[in-house]
């Protein structure tokens, strides 16, 4: 079945219990994950412009360079989050890095000076926290039932088929995470300034997505 | 075997459907975050009914992740709400001798804690010195806490590479994570007590 998806592995790296593995679909992932960070980290953000419809009327809003800063600093960690999640392959150490996303998605606006972003990130980051519940129980179902975590060993098919449930609990965290229905919520958070860091919340939401499939077809 | 595990599964599944139920119905935004960390503390019940080994290390970072979250959500509450410029002066416990039962209990506590050794024993003697802080309210040198603390986690993770590199010196790593884990939890235990809603300068 993975090799409709992944492709097989062309490199696996074994480093105590941490495992990585390449397939041309997940360096395509983290490839993309790849740049998006490097232009967070060199891009300049932009000024956000209000425009008094019916008039010429127009304001640049003020942006402190300490709060640009933090955010600078959160969408970079939130890229490193996603390139975890795209390359390892185990599956707790999965769910972790996908956790990590959602906190520094909230991380990424929270800094912002306005009560309506700040009170939009929070509801989201409700969302996010409860979301880590059915993230972590699939995971857990997972080593339960196949005792093993690792991706490789699913991927060869002898262990015990993993229960649709852990499957469904996996892909409802990782879409309580950030992804649709539950995008309503990050809708108000994109009314932050600041164009790069803001885009990288729904890349890295888009991303894990597109990697959270290609789990769910092993095993 | 699998029987148990089912019916524990099923008795988190449905304290976690009465949780979300509760979190439907309310409608204030810091009961909701309560309400949110109760589950999460059941749904390690998941983790916790695999009973391996394997399911005790899992649950530690489910556990910090579930911390940090829920520090960052309450800090962006307490901004949003603006309560940030409330200073948190202590808890106010009665102590009949405030001079001496603090300290007895802290150093029972901090015994005990070192005998237990590792994560575990690193909780227990933080809790002795965070009581400690809090009845006295001592104004301690913080940086020195912190820099203790960063020496011994550098001591865990060189002890993480002997077991990685050199395995056959596996004792020495073994001694060398359990005072640094021990250090460690308690320095860091001990400054969440010292840096309560207190501005540092």
């Amino acid at each position: 079945m993975i090799n409709l998806i992944g492709g097989v592995p062309l490199y696996v790296l074994e480093f105590g219990d941490e495992l990585v593995y390449f397939t041309p679909y997940t360096i395509t992932l983290f490839l993309l994950a790849l740049t998006f960070t490097v232009l967070v980290l060199i891009s300049r953000p932009e000024k956000q412009v209000d425009i008094a419809f019916g008039g010429d009327a127009y304001r640049t809003k003020e942006i402190s360079v300490s709060e640009m800063r933090f955010r600078r600093f959160m969408a970079i960690a939130c890229g490193l989050a996603t390139m975890g999640a795209m390359v390892t392959g185990d599956i707790f150490n999965f769910t972790l890095f996908t956790a990590m996303v959602g906190i520094t998605n909230v991380g990424i606006v929270a800094a912002v000076k306005s009560l309506h972003v700040q009170d939009a990130a929070y509801q989201y980051g409700l969302v996010a926290l409860a979301a880590t519940v059915p993230l972590f129980a699939g995971a857990a179902i997972y080593a339960a039932v196949t005792g093993s975590l690792s991706m490789i060993e699913l991927m060869k098919g002898t262990l015990p088929a993993v229960p649709l449930i852990a499957k469904g609990m996996l892909m409802l965290g990782v879409i309580g995470e950030g992804m649709a229905p539950f995008y309503a919520a990050k809708a108000e958070m994109f009314r932050a300034p600041g164009a790069p860091y803001v885009i990288m919340c729904s890349l890295s939401s888009l991303l894990l997505f597109l990697r959270v499939v290609e789990i769910v077809m092993l095993g | 075997m699998w029987g148990q595990y089912s019916y524990g599964i099923l008795v988190v599944l449905v304290a976690g459907v009465i949780a979300f139920y509760a979190l439907a119905r309310e409608r204030d935004d810091l009961h909701k975050l309560l309400l949110l960390d109760l589950v999460e503390i059941v749904a390690i019940g998941i983790i916790a009914l695999l009973g391996t080994d394997l399911a005790e290390a899992l649950i530690l970072p489910g556990l910090t992740v579930g911390i940090a979250e829920l520090l960052a959500l309450s800090q962006i509450y307490c901004t949003k709400e603006g309560i940030c410029e409330r200073p948190v002066r202590g808890l106010n416990i009665e102590v009949i001798a405030k001079g001496d039962a603090p300290l007895i209990i802290s150093i029972f506590l901090i015994a005990y804690g070192i005998i237990l050794s590792g994560f575990t024993g690193g909780g227990v003697a933080g809790l002795g010195l965070i009581f400690l802080f809090i009845s006295r309210m001592y104004r301690e040198d913080i940086n020195l806490l912190e820099m203790a603390s960063g020496i011994s986690w550098a001591l865990w993770i060189f002890a993480f590479f002997v077991f990685m590199f050199l395995p056959q010196y596996w004792f020495i790593a073994l001694m060398g994570a359990a005072i640094g884990i021990l250090l460690k939890v308690t320095a860091k235990m001990s400054l969440v007590g010292t840096m309560w809603g207190e501005h540092r300068d």
